[in-house]
């Protein structure tokens, strides 16, 4: 890192990942630094392949945070914004026991990410995140979480005098590239919703419902939405009538039976999982004291897994 | 060779041919009735027969057997089919009379001592007896042999069992087995006097009859009659490889489970209804992974307790 040439750090680093790792499931501390200097480099491809691996063991708390946040830079690298949403994800829902900065440059990220690519933000956060994130998350991402309310109204030139107004603020969380992605990504959320009303649309009323300049640029989004599998529609060039369709799958082929049946093996490879961990988690004691602790306030026969001496 | 039968439940065979009693040959006539199909008189008794598909495998079974036991065991089949006559097999069937309604439900086996031109009578007693027991219901209706048609000398044995039954039945089971014909080739003889050349005579006269099944009777003899002396077991007489047995019975099962049909269409509905139970087992076990999921997360939240300033950071696994 001190010779300013990421590259050569790529490949000996990657070696020493496999070499340390007990197993793929592992998170070793080279991790981050592997991902850190795979940005630099912009080698994205690679570090895209370690995040393939699931993680269930981590060691440093801090390691998992920052392979996360780096993870989810590089997903959107290259242009994953699934996997990107997923890691970020991670990060702002990890437990934590004190404010991070890493989750709220993650968070911030995250805004952004699901604006582009689920096209909505929903501000509530599900159950399993610290109350320490709950509560202090939003304090300090408060213009991105603007950007989003406005974002939802759907109108373009509101968005885009909004980001104007605060570009300094996204430019000082090095977001601006991502903030204007969001702003593009505005029309395929526009034409998204005509899907849901209209069955066929000329191009001239789409442009002008969605706010595009022109009736060109209206069906070039189109186009680009169609080939990405987002909507599914026909152009007539004739009449310039634009047909939204069903999704034509009708899960009749061999391959989509190999697509669920290698979908359910992963699902149970996991559900196992998960029940051992549950096992474990109810074995643990931190967590039959605090049962045992409220089990006063309950009647006798609420539950009755816990025994008398844990009781405190 | 094995007779199966075929899969028919109540095949009618209508028996009803004229009666042509004409008096200028009727001599002839009545020597030939019994061996002239075409010219066999119509029972006239009234008597509606049914027959239980288990009399006839039994009757092909016993047949089978002694005809492969007569013949030596390392006689290859091209020899088989020509030198030795058909013995044939006598026995006894056994059933229940309602009314005018005579239902054939099983059948044993008897010994016929060509001596006497009789059949085994103290066997055929003590089986009586055995039979009664567990089926006290049961009458001796009558005998059963086979070949291809009834002679004269199977009146001999019918008359010698009127003492137990005064009509019995006669149950003749063609072994030959005749592609072109395609009902069962099994007859019911009653005997009746007619009065031939002014002497009052007894004659066998054809009688209908349909095949009375239960479910569970049907599905039974389906399946015995669907057996059929594999390879796989002439590989195990001449001590190859042991059949596994277990095995090959997973083997069968998967094969009559593969779908039957090769038509376009029914790929579509088959894959669809695949898929669909895919996707509802699939759906299953995601809600149940979510529920445990869900109750994970619960118990991590109550065991670490995030109200608390903890100092460091709880292990996380």
């Amino acid at each position: 890192m001190t010779l300013n040439a990421p590259m050569r750090a790529v490949g000996p680093l990657l070696t020493a990942i496999c070499k340390i790792q007990p197993s793929p499931e592992h998170l070793t501390p080279l991790h981050p630094d592997f991902l850190q200097v795979c940005l630099s480099a912009k080698c994205y491809k690679i570090g895209y392949s370690i995040l393939e691996d699931d993680i269930y063991k981590v060691d440093q708390p801090r390691d998992f945070f920052l392979y996360c946040y780096y993870g989810g830079m590089i997903c959107i690298g290259q242009k994953r914004f699934a996997k990107a949403l997923e890691l970020f994800h991670n990060v702002v829902t990890a437990p934590m026991s004190s404010m991070n900065a890493i989750a709220v440059e993650a968070y911030k990220k995250y805004i952004l990410v699901s604006l582009i690519h689920l096209r909505q933000f929903s501000s509530t956060f599900p159950k399993y995140t610290s109350s320490v994130a709950q509560r202090n998350l939003k304090n300090f991402s408060q213009p991105y979480i603007e950007l989003a309310n406005s974002y939802s109204t759907g109108n373009i030139s509101e968005l885009q005098a909004f980001v104007q107004a605060n570009q300094e603020k996204f430019e000082n969380g090095n977001n601006l590239g991502l903030v204007k992605q969001v702003v593009s990504s505005m029309y395929k959320r526009n034409i998204q919703r005509l899907t849901q009303t209209y069955l066929t649309l000329s191009l001239q009323d789409i442009a002008n419902t969605a706010q595009i300049n022109s009736p060109k640029e209206a069906e070039m989004h189109v186009l680009e939405m169609i080939e990405d599998g987002e909507i599914y529609a026909t152009i007539n060039q004739k009449d310039g009538m634009v047909r939204f369709l069903e999704d034509p799958e009708q899960y009749k082929t061999c391959e989509m039976i190999e697509h669920i049946d290698s979908s359910i093996q992963r699902i149970m490879k996991l559900s196992k999982k998960l029940t051992t961990m549950d096992e474990s988690m109810s074995c643990d004691p931190l967590y039959l004291s605090k049962v045992g602790r409220e089990r006063q306030r309950f009647d006798f026969d609420d539950f009755d897994n816990v025994p008398q001496k844990f009781n405190l | 060779m094995f007779i199966t039968p075929t899969s028919t439940v109540r095949p009618n065979r209508p028996q009803f041919l004229k009666p042509s009693l004409d008096s200028s040959n009727s001599h002839n006539r009545a020597m030939a009735s019994l061996k002239d199909p075409a010219q066999m008189a119509s029972s006239s008794s009234g008597l509606t027969f049914k027959l239980h598909p288990l009399v006839i495998v039994n009757i092909s079974d016993h047949h089978t057997r002694v005809k492969s036991q007569s013949q030596p065991p390392s006689a290859d089949s091209s020899s088989s089919t020509s030198t030795s006559p058909s013995s044939r097999v006598f026995g006894c069937v056994i059933g229940v009379q309602r009314g005018r309604t005579v239902e054939i439900f099983n059948s044993f086996e008897l010994l016929y001592d060509p001596s006497t031109h009789s059949l085994d009578r103290p066997f055929l007693e003590k089986k009586q007896e055995l039979y009664k027991k567990v089926f006290p219901n049961f009458y001796i209706l009558g005998w059963y042999s086979t070949g291809a048609d009834a002679e004269e000398s199977d009146m001999l044995i019918h008359k010698a069992l009127m003492d137990i039954n005064e009509s019995p039945v006669y149950v003749l089971l063609n072994p030959l087995i005749n592609h072109a014909q395609k009902d069962l080739p099994v007859t019911i003889f009653e005997s009746e006097m007619h009065v031939i050349d002014g002497i009052p005579q007894l004659i066998f006269v054809r009688s209908s009859y349909t095949i009375e099944t239960v479910e569970a009777e049907r599905i039974s003899v389906d399946h015995v009659a669907h057996l059929k002396p594999s390879d796989g077991g002439s590989a195990a007489t001449q001590c190859e490889i042991p059949p596994e047995n277990s095995l090959l019975r997973q083997v069968s099962s998967l094969l009559r489970r593969l779908p039957a049909i090769e038509s376009e269409k029914f790929q579509d509905d088959f894959l669809m209804e695949y898929n669909d139970t895919l996707l509802i087992s699939y759906l299953a076990m995601f809600t149940d992974c979510s529920s445990t999921m869900n109750d994970l997360v619960d118990k991590i939240n109550i065991a670490y307790d995030r109200h608390s300033r903890r100092g460091g950071r709880t292990a996380f696994i």
